[in-house]
């Protein structure tokens, strides 16, 4: 107990009479931990997107002319047996003549003056958002083109997919870079406190000469390395905070129709609460880095 | 033994009894300083023994040493204050760092203080006394915790003649109340104007011991 206030006490000491150093320390940890908390924040929004994007990517099955009623039961089995299928509706080819004409006003007329329907009945498959990008579902598509009654098969995830490794690529660039970052906040308040220890030699000495526990000795220095990796957490969640709140709305109204603002949220408890903790462990290590000399 | 078979102690068979008052002379390069860091277990001796109070310091383990160095105080000829602590946190900081009481060390701190003659100065700097002041801290410092042992290094070195025995009257003090003091200096005037046990090296070798 004693040795935990003396610890405070003497790491405050320290942190103020070399403030400048502290506020670096703080800064370069509070950089790399914003870095970290927004990539974060960003990999966890294009997670949600990309899911939502994937359940939404178009499964259809398109009928062919005349399929008759035992096919069509065969298909739903098929669709229904796979467990990869969160519904399906089957559209038959007036209603998709009616959407049609919908969404292309123009050419209502035209497809209206033309004998006979062209438009095939489909059946319009959700998958679940989990599966969404299985392979499975390629082998689901596969095996619906083979079967009786099936004109075409259409799933289109190429695009999807390139997201996908876009997003891939990306993270690992992030990663990379957010380690380097830690690397170099560690440094710096092993730095700083290497700096303080080497202030604090004469008292070190003294310690050693009267037989002072170890726990006297470097945990002034282990709690300053903590305090400055924590500090550092706190603001960078603060300014994170802030960018998230004024960024949102911008990003938001900026990609309209493809981001909803349910897809852009903050980070859940349990992630900011490690990124601060994280911020600690940091400066933690830093400060046992410095302070494994001092015995 | 330093690097390169240096011997600064040979041969080398002393014993000091407990509450003695022992003045450890010689010149220069003599081994008085060698001695005293290995009784502070600073060091230790390549071959030989050291027993202090029936324990031998070779054979401890960094715990048990840092038990004993609780029971020795130590006065170094350049004082080793603190200089951005008061006298009265240089005191207190002994007994603050074995994880005393706040009361303990204020009531210690007071007592040693008062004992070298400083209770009105103790929120001074170090660089605010004197040098006979500032070893008068060191003193109460190596005090504060009532030590069976105390080892002192040139302890007036840097103090003129009458400040010096100021200091050597705290020492026979501290003997009176039964303390073991080891001194050692190269300053025969002061030892003689003392007279207390004389014990002499020269060489690494004992020479003398009266
Ligand atoms: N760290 C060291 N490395 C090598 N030799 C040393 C070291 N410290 C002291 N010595 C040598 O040991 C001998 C005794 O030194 P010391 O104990 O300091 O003498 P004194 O205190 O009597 O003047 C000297 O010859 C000195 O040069
Ligand atoms: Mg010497």
């Amino acid at each position: 107990m004693n040795a935990v206030v003396y610890a405070i006490s003497e790491a405050w000491r320290s942190m103020w009479r070399r403030r400048g150093a502290s506020l670096m320390a703080v800064l370069t940890a509070s950089a790399s931990l914003f870095v970290l908390g927004l990539l974060l924040l960003a990999g966890t929004s294009a997670s949600r997107l990309l899911e939502r994007w994937s359940a939404a990517a178009e499964f259809s099955v398109f009928l062919a002319d005349g399929a008759t009623p035992t096919e069509r039961a065969a298909i739903e089995r098929t669709l229904g047996s796979s467990g990869l299928v969160a519904g399906q509706a089957f559209v038959p080819a007036e209603e998709a003549l009616r959407r049609f004409s919908r969404q292309f006003p123009d050419l209502a007329a035209a497809v209206a003056s033309l004998p006979a329907n062209p438009l095939p009945a489909s059946y319009d498959v959700q998958l679940r958002p989990e599966l969404a990008r299985d392979p499975s579902v390629g082998r689901l598509a596969a095996q619906l083109r083979q079967q009786a009654g099936v004109s075409d098969v259409r799933y289109d995830r190429r695009w999807i997919e390139r997201l996908l490794r876009l997003v891939g690529a990306a993270r690992t660039a992030g990663l990379a870079l957010v380690a380097v970052l830690t690397l170099a906040a560690c440094l710096t308040i092993a730095g700083v406190v290497r700096l303080a220890l080497h202030a604090r030699r004469a008292e070190i000495e003294i310690m050693q000469l009267v037989g002072a526990p170890l726990a006297y000795i470097r945990g002034p220095f282990v709690l300053e390395g903590t305090l400055l990796g924590l500090t550092g957490a706190v603001v960078a969640f603060g300014v994170l905070v802030g960018v998230y709140l004024l960024g949102r709305d911008p990003i938001v109204a900026w990609a309209a129709g493809l981001v909803a603002a349910g897809d852009v949220r903050f980070l859940p408890l349990g992630v900011a609460l490690s990124l601060v903790g994280g911020g600690a462990a940091i400066g933690c290590v830093g400060g046992l880095l410095a302070a494994r000399t001092a015995r | 033994m330093y690097t390169r078979g240096v011997y600064a102690l040979r041969d080398l068979t002393l014993t000091i009894g407990k509450g003695d008052f022992v003045f450890l002379t010689g010149p220069s390069g003599a081994g008085k300083s060698t001695l005293l860091r290995l009784l502070l277990r600073q060091d230790v001796p390549s071959a030989g023994h050291l027993i202090v109070g029936g324990r031998s310091l070779s054979k401890m383990s960094a715990s048990q040493v840092q038990t004993y160095r609780r029971s020795v105080g130590f006065v170094f000829q350049d004082f080793k204050l603190i200089p951005t602590r008061t006298v009265y946190e240089n005191i207190t900081f002994v007994p603050r760092v074995l994880g005393q009481p706040v009361a303990v060390q204020r009531r210690k701190a007071f007592q040693v203080l008062k004992w070298v003659g400083l209770q009105h100065r103790l929120n001074a700097f170090p660089e605010e006394l004197s040098g006979g002041e500032q070893q008068r801290v060191a003193v109460a410092r190596a005090l504060i915790n009532d030590p069976a042992l105390v080892l002192a290094d040139e302890p007036t070195g840097n103090l003129d003649p009458d400040l010096a025995l100021e200091i050597m009257n705290l020492f026979r003090d501290i003997n009176a109340r039964g303390t073991t003091v080891l001194v050692a200096t190269h300053d025969r005037e002061l030892i003689r104007r003392v007279g207390k046990q004389t014990v002499t090296l020269e060489h690494g070798l004992l020479v003398e011991d009266a």
